[in-house]
């Protein structure tokens, strides 16, 4: 992808809210209208972002009324938010977490830190773009952004899903080789975490 | 014809089940200050899971477990008849009677073992076996008191126990009403007896491991599931329904009222619920029996 | 009380470098050979029974770590700080985790971040850092930002690093320009036709 700047790099980290509607066919049209209705969220806070989550889903700035709610296990989730920066400790269980969610799925970013770094744009452990290791639909500037932010971005996501442009992991089978070589680059030979019983019970675990 | 009327039994069911956990949904929120979803959410909910691709697979058993689920749920619908009179919305409740209800009311834990032991996961197989636990205790003041009314009415057939009811059996035989009313808790998946699905404790339990389709037959059958039990306890203690409007009305109240109970109390532990279950209701029912066939 | 304790330290241990930094907190450095005694002696005879932290500071410009244990009486009201100083270089010390529990994690901590070797800690693993094959990260001598150049990425298209706020605002104030101008030549060529308009009526 050419980049020219600072007006390539807004239009693909910017949501456009008052763009025109396009949708494919009318048995696409009902399922993206249902899915985009939907929302299922893992209860998975990856970074300090996390402490804008319950705010969000709770009294105050309800995102209930959005159709949004909690899921238990990535099984039943649709949207994984990466909220906040990502250790490599951290990466690891969000790939794995990311691969053991049925498509379609969605991947909200918060903040700067998966943009470009932020605030630990000069530490040894933290990755700074996310989009290299996963694929991303929807972004949410800000350190961390506020609740409102949030449910700005969440109504971004669901107007893309609306319109079918939401596909992130349709992006992520094809190009499962660039993603891959990524990971491992940061990661090592072996991405996935090394948990099972014998791990936990006899090699030591924590 | 019979089949268009077990059709439209299954459809009022699917309809108003789903109808009443947007309500749930609904009221809660305005009990933590807030709007809740639009009150078709869990329709929606539901349809969405449809859309799903399936990315596990874990076996024949795996898959037979949410349909033994849905099969028993619409099998107990279908012996329940909606109204205390007449032949439309009967279903197939002139081939069986109370006892065939509630021995298919142990269709669903069953099935939901049978499906979540094949996955291996260990949260399922832990809410698994919570939920059968609880089951054991639960059962026993719930038959106790149903056992009582159908010998006060002198008939099995739910029909007549609607039917024969002067005053409501609710406010004649008040003990029972009280002893039946705690399983009934339980069986909604109310607090304080929901330990076997708490989404936080232990990962929504027996449903972690079911994506896509297999959720939206849970879901389904959660609802057509709520809406037979809660037409049998109407049947039982609230003196029947004549027409579809009095029906609704009924178990809306009943719905409301365990609901309410559900949003205001915490959680039991597994034991903690055996043992309350075992002790207070079932004192009450016992002690209602014997007070009601005294005489 | 004090005076006493720091009479005993300074003749036993024969070192000067006592120090009162608070009224509650007292500071002794002392050479890591004597380290264990002075330990047990505080935790036996004065009751400093509970060790709070062991943390360390790299002096790289004379190449050696400042260890520092900070011990704690049983009702809380004094603390003390004894600092030794180890090699920089295969940086090792016996582990205190037989006599305090808690040493056990704080040392597993140290060895990762700095790579000095408790000898008898039967847990020194990984912590927070998984499969790092480097220098340890808190030592001074790794440098982070060229760590970080060389194995990752940043994004591209921030080099020309215009301030967002100025930038946007020109391209609206752009925006909004061109499209009044388009109005007006709308406006102008609407005129035109009425003009036209009148002008053949006219004829």
């Amino acid at each position: 992808m050419e980049h020219n700047g600072f007006l390539q790099e807004q239009k693909t980290l910017e949501g456009d809210l008052n763009s025109d509607t396009s949708h494919k066919s009318s048995v696409d049209f009902l399922m993206n209208w249902f899915r985009k209705r939907s929302i299922f969220v893992l209860a998975y806070g990856t970074g300090c972002g996390a402490i804008e989550m319950p705010p969000t889903f709770t009294s105050r700035y309800d995102a209930e009324r959005l159709g949004i709610r909690g899921a238990a296990t990535p099984r039943q989730a649709d949207v994984i938010i990466v909220s906040g920066y990502c250790s490599y400790k951290t990466l690891r269980r969000i790939i794995r977490t990311y691969e053991q969610m049925s498509n379609p799925k969605y991947l909200l970013a918060l903040g700067s830190c998966t943009v470009n770094g932020g605030m630990y744009w000069d530490s040894y452990n933290t990755i700074k773009k996310l989009e290299d290791y996963l694929p991303v639909d929807m972004y949410v500037n800000g350190c961390m952004p506020r609740p409102e932010s949030i449910l700005e971005g969440f109504i971004a996501l669901q107007k893309e899903i609306g319109e079918g442009k939401a596909s992130s992991w349709q992006k992520y089978e094809e190009n499962y080789e660039f993603y891959r070589k990524n990971q491992e680059a940061v990661l090592g030979e072996k991405v996935e975490p090394s948990y099972d019983a014998d791990w936990y019970l006899y090699d030591g675990g924590l | 014809m019979i089949v268009i009327d077990l059709f439209l039994m299954l459809l009022v069911a699917y309809a108003v089940g789903f109808l009443y956990y947007g309500l749930y949904r609904n009221i809660t929120a305005r009990f933590q200050r807030r709007f809740g979803p639009p009150v078709w959410q869990s329709f929606i909910d539901s349809v969405k899971f449809f859309f799903k691709e399936e990315s596990t697979s874990h076996g024949w058993m795996f898959y037979l477990g949410p349909i033994i689920m849905m099969s028993g749920a619409i099998m107990t619908l279908f012996f329940i008849p909606f109204f205390s009179s007449g032949d439309s919305f009967s279903g197939l409740s002139a081939y069986g009677n109370l006892f065939l209800v509630l021995y298919l009311l142990v269709l669903g834990p069953l099935g939901n073992a049978l499906g979540v032991g094949t996955a291996g996961n260990p949260f399922g197989v832990m809410g698994v076996t919570r939920g059968l636990t609880r089951l054991f205790a639960m059962e026993l003041p719930f038959y106790i008191a149903v056992i009582a009314i159908m010998s006060l009415s002198g008939s099995a057939d739910i029909a007549t126990i609607a039917s024969g009811q002067t005053t409501f059996n609710a406010f004649a035989y008040p003990l029972l009403f009280i002893g039946a009313l705690f399983s009934f808790i339980g069986m909604m998946g109310q607090a304080p007896f929901d330990v076997v699905g708490a989404p936080v404790e232990v990962y929504s339990g027996p449903a972690s491991e079911f994506s896509g389709k297999f959720l939206a037959l849970l879901m389904s059958q959660s609802a057509i599931f709520t809406f037979a039990k809660l037409v049998l306890m109407v049947h039982l203690f609230l003196g029947g329904a004549s027409g579809f409007l009095e029906l609704l009305l009924k178990t809306f109240v009943l719905f409301i009222l365990v609901i309410s109970f559900g949003s205001l109390y915490g959680r039991f532990k597994t034991p903690q619920s055996v043992d309350f279950l075992l002790k207070v209701p079932t004192t009450i029912a016992v002690v209602g029996l014997i007070l009601a066939t005294w005489s | 009380m004090e005076t006493m304790m720091f009479k005993q330290i300074k003749s036993h241990f024969a070192t000067d470098d006592v120090e009162v930094k608070r009224n509650d907190l007292y500071k002794v450095g002392v050479r890591h050979e004597r380290l264990f005694e002075l330990i047990h002696m505080l935790r036996d005879e004065y009751d400093y029974k509970t060790l709070n932290a062991i943390t360390c500071t790299d002096w790289i410009e004379e190449g050696h770590f400042a260890l520092t244990y900070m011990l704690t009486t049983e009702d809380r009201k004094h603390t003390f700080m004894i600092q030794t100083m180890i090699n920089r270089e295969d940086a090792h010390i016996k582990s205190f985790s037989h006599e305090f529990k808690q040493a056990e994690i704080m040392e597993r901590d140290l060895h990762e971040m700095y790579g000095i070797d408790f000898q008898g800690n039967k847990n020194l693993k990984e912590l927070s850092l998984e499969n790092w094959v480097h220098t340890p990260p808190l030592r001074r001598e790794f440098d982070t930002l060229e760590f970080v150049n060389n194995n990752l990425t940043f994004r591209e298209g921030r080099d020309d690093n215009i301030d967002t706020k100025v930038e946007s605002k020109r391209l609206r104030a752009l925006k909004k320009a061109e499209k009044e101008a388009a109005k007006k030549a709308k406006e102008a060529a609407a005129a035109e036709t009425v003009k036209d308009e009148e002008v053949k009526d006219g004829k």
